[in-house]
């Protein structure tokens, strides 16, 4: 690891002035700091991030530093607690914004104004700068004042209304899906091609990235449908179009883990063939209600029965590893403490484990994708709140020690 | 105004877990062929198809996500088609494949060997698990990256199965990542001169989509499970949280104080409505229940309190129930519209046709249409997932025909007519 830290990374160099909060704007900028970005993080003690004071913490624990919903989404970044509704607060924020190459935030209009970091104000202030701004409908058009989490978005982007069962209601998928990996590394992607942009021009830009927009890009099939054959969507549990069987199965419960459930896909007929070897039932494969594709999809209901008849004899590993032994696509439906000791992931050192003063080591999810020559990789912890007040103070901003203290006493910095 | 990556060429190979990925590189301005077996891509037999019109041209999801690039074939496996590729992807700054560790090897392609050909290429490898570690020579597919990655345990009712995603969920994660990759590959080949790899496991693609249950596992030892409508965050239902039926169709929820006017802005929406609902919640018991958690800090405190939940969670379902009858009320839009204005978080839960006709993707200009003469029709478009004001997307080509282009690429490598008609016949391309 020594020599590794030392390698220098794609974003080295870059300066960011994160406003962001929650989900889809800090693990954009997560992303860059990750990359080798100088990612200051503008926080209020006023006005935390609600994930700073959201679950999970050690049990009993108020702390503002010790939610690993905040700390997973915020490796390696600094944080400057200014109240920027002050009028001096508002010069520093300013002044970070001078000093950075991106501005970043997916605050509602609302709280931009509040903040007074609308684009005009930021663009006037650095006019070379990248603005990514990230409300959830964009900044135009007549719902752009409109807020809401993942959750919600996932209601009004399609998510909930394409995934579940036919004959459920459209519950969605329990998490503020959009929040974690659409809109943020979209968000990441747009801010590299501007920041390439802006190296081979000199030119900033506004990145007005609509979360509704970057969510139905993610999905758009059922839409693109829609618009160009009329043809309309039911929700088919685990079913899809393109491969059959493809379910999840249960797994013998007799062990010390009841629940425990097999994903199984076939998408090819090779695929069909090597699943009914593996089930000691060759000739399913040449079974004339199983023979396509189309025939397995006509057959689906029986096709499910002979499987998960298969799959409730064994236990989930055993059955994943005679069924990935045949390459038939098939993996266990992990929990997340099962995730954590995944052997693949273990082997590829996904998971990082920096050091936190307050929360020890804790694990943080690894970069999304890895680079051979110049690491994406995560080097440290995520900050507490505040922690870099003063050397940010004094070494970004140039301010004396006698000016900082007495920002800190009027609750300016803080 | 030109794209981000106008002068960048990127080729194409990947399985269809890395189309999106070509899609967003194309959408910023590079140059993208889209290389695919002389039989063509799996997912160009994949229902749903464009009416009237024959495969393998018709497959939407394969017009969807290739839109933007050039189309060539090539049986990269034969020797010839070897030969060719070889030549071909001198010409190009970037390559997208997602082979296995065993197709590498049968390719005589590993990356050492790639980079030994050509040092400046940005080599992006996209697959199902990544190229090393145990599991690097595991069949794929979207679901069961899915599942391994403890997304789909979080997804579906506590008693019934683990549910997918929609719409290959993994394929698009992993694409979005793959393309982060290679803008940030490009950076550092334009700032140093080093070109190197690119490397994404959709497996691991996924795991930020995991939400708190990693953390909630790490730190307290508790897995998370699935909780069926109610937001997984809950530990309890809290009233205003989650579906609910509106008089046409279903509306979500976000009413419990996290954010937005809360609790509050629920009351004044029913005033706005003139429905007496609110005149009930606005007396005890409920009312001073409903004021202690309606700022976002009590609302997580409680959370993390399972006694205190317990405690409220009576007087929680009495006002649930009669949020619920509010919301039958009215119409999904109404709803929405109004709420929001009051700053409640609520939206409608939209389906395609919702999405098509929305007044906000309309207002903004999101949609593209699209003239492809090749399938004869107009085709209507989503935009892209972001607008870069000053390098605007770019949409340059419809989906390529089978092979469409061919002899234009294969031209400009040098091949004559005869070449082309020759591995035309030999079934190379």
């Amino acid at each position: 690891m020594s020599t590794q830290s030392i390698r220098s990374r794609p974003l080295d160099g870059l300066k960011v002035c994160d406003a962001t909060w929650y989900g889809a704007g800090p693990i954009a900028t997560r992303a860059l700091a990750n990359l080798g970005a100088d990612v200051i993080r503008i926080e209020t003690e006023k006005r935390p991030d609600g994930l700073r004071i959201a679950q999970p913490k050690p049990d009993g624990e108020e702390s503002l530093n010790q939610s690993g919903y905040y700390n997973n989404f915020n490796a390696e970044k600094r944080s400057i607690t200014i109240d920027l509704t002050t009028e001096r607060g508002h010069e520093l924020g300013i002044e970070l914004v001078k000093w950075a190459d991106v501005f970043a935030t997916n605050m509602t209009a609302r709280a931009i104004r509040q903040i007074g970091m609308t684009w005009e104000n930021v663009q006037e202030a650095n006019p070379g700068i990248i603005g990514l701004y990230e409300p959830m409908q964009g900044m135009t058009g007549p719902h752009s004042e409109f807020q809401g989490f993942g959750a919600l978005l996932s209601a009004i982007c399609g998510v909930n209304y394409l995934a579940g069962n036919e004959n459920e209601p459209p519950i969605g998928v329990g998490t503020n899906y959009t929040d974690y990996v659409i809109n943020p590394i979209h968000a990441a992607v747009a801010v590299m091609a501007a920041v390439r942009h802006k190296r081979r021009t000199g030119e900033g830009q506004l990145i007005d990235m609509s979360q509704l927009e970057s969510s139905v890009s993610g999905m758009a099939g059922a839409l693109f449908a829609w618009d160009n054959g009329q043809i309309t969507y039911e929700r088919l549990g685990n079913r899809v179009a393109y491969a059959a069987p493809h379910g999840a199965y249960l797994a013998n419960e007799t062990g010390d883990r009841p629940d425990h459930w097999v994903a199984i896909a076939c998408m090819t007929d090779f695929q069909w063939a090597a699943l009914s070897a593996v089930m000691e039932q060759p000739e399913l494969a040449d079974d004339a209600r199983f023979n396509t594709l189309r025939d397995r999809k006509n057959n689906e209901n029986e096709l499910d029965e002979i499987v998960g008849g298969w799959v409730s004899r064994f236990k989930a590993p055993d059955a994943m590893n005679k069924l990935q032994s045949a390459s038939v696509p098939a993996g266990m439906v992990q929990k997340a403490s099962e995730v954590l000791q995944d052997p693949h992931l273990a082997a590829r050192e996904f998971y990082a484990y920096p050091e936190h003063t307050e929360a020890g080591k804790r694990a943080y999810d690894g970069p999304g994708f890895r680079l051979s020559e110049t690491p994406h990789e995560i080097r440290g912890p995520a900050p507490l709140l505040g922690e870099h007040t003063w050397e940010i103070c004094s070494d970004v901003l140039g301010m004396d020690s006698g000016e900082i203290g007495q920002l800190m006493a009027e609750q300016i910095l803080y | 105004m030109v794209g981000a990556l106008d002068d960048i060429r990127v080729l194409d190979l990947s399985e269809p877990l890395g189309h999106y990925a070509g899609y967003l590189l194309a959408n910023l301005g590079a140059d993208v062929v889209k290389l695919e077996p002389p039989h063509g891509d799996d997912s160009r037999l994949w229902a749903p198809f464009l009416p009237d019109l024959d495969q393998p041209e018709s497959s939407l999801q394969f017009m969807l996500l290739n839109v933007g690039k050039r189309g060539v074939t090539l049986d990269i496996y034969s020797e010839t088609g070897r030969k060719v590729f070889l030549q071909l992807l001198a010409e190009f700054d970037v390559l997208l494949q997602s082979w296995t560790p065993q197709q590498m090897e049968t390719l005589g392609l590993d990356q050492a060997t790639l980079r030994e050909l050509f040092p400046d290429l940005i080599n992006a490898s996209v697959t199902g698990w990544g190229l090393d570690g145990p599991y690097a020579s595991f069949a794929y597919s979207d679901m069961v990256s899915l599942a391994m990655a403890g997304v789909m345990n979080l997804s579906g009712f506590e008693e019934g199965p683990p549910t997918q995603l929609p719409d290959q969920q993994g394929f698009h994660c992993a694409s979005i990542n793959l393309a982060a990759g290679v803008v940030a590959a490009i950076l550092v080949r334009e700032a140093s001169g080093i070109a190197q790899d690119v490397e994404v496991s959709m497996h691991e693609s996924l795991l930020m989509a995991e939400e708190t249950a990693m953390q909630s596992a790490d730190i307290r030892g508790i897995d998370r499970e699935r909780t069926g409508a109610a937001p997984g965050l809950q530990v309890i239902k809290l009233p205003g949280m989650g579906l609910y039926s509106a008089q046409d169709g279903w509306v979500y929820a976000m009413a419990a104080g996290i954010a937005g006017s809360g609790f509050n802005g629920l009351l004044a929406l029913m005033d706005l409505l003139n429905d007496s609902i609110a005149d009930d919640l606005r007396e005890e018991p409920y009312a001073s229940v409903m004021a202690e958690f309606s700022n976002s800090a009590a609302a997580f405190r409680l959370m993390g309190d399972p006694e205190k939940m317990k405690e409220v969670s009576g007087v929680f379902a009495q006002v649930d129930e009669l949020v619920t009858d509010f919301f039958r009320k009215y119409p999904k839009e109404k709803l929405y519209v109004e709420g929001q204005k009051l700053r409640l978080l609520i939206g409608t839960i939209n389906g395609p046709q919702e999405l098509s006709e929305s007044e906000q993707l309309n207002d903004r200009d999101w949609f593209r249409t699209i003239n492809d003469s090749g399938r004869g029709r107009e085709l209507r478009y989503p935009g892209p997932p972001w607008q870069l004001k000053a390098t605007p997307a770019v949409l340059r080509h419809p989906a390529p025909l089978l092979g469409q282009h061919n002899e234009e690429i294969f031209s400009a490598i040098g091949l004559g007519k005869s070449d082309i008609m020759q591995m035309s016949e030999n079934g190379v391309i």
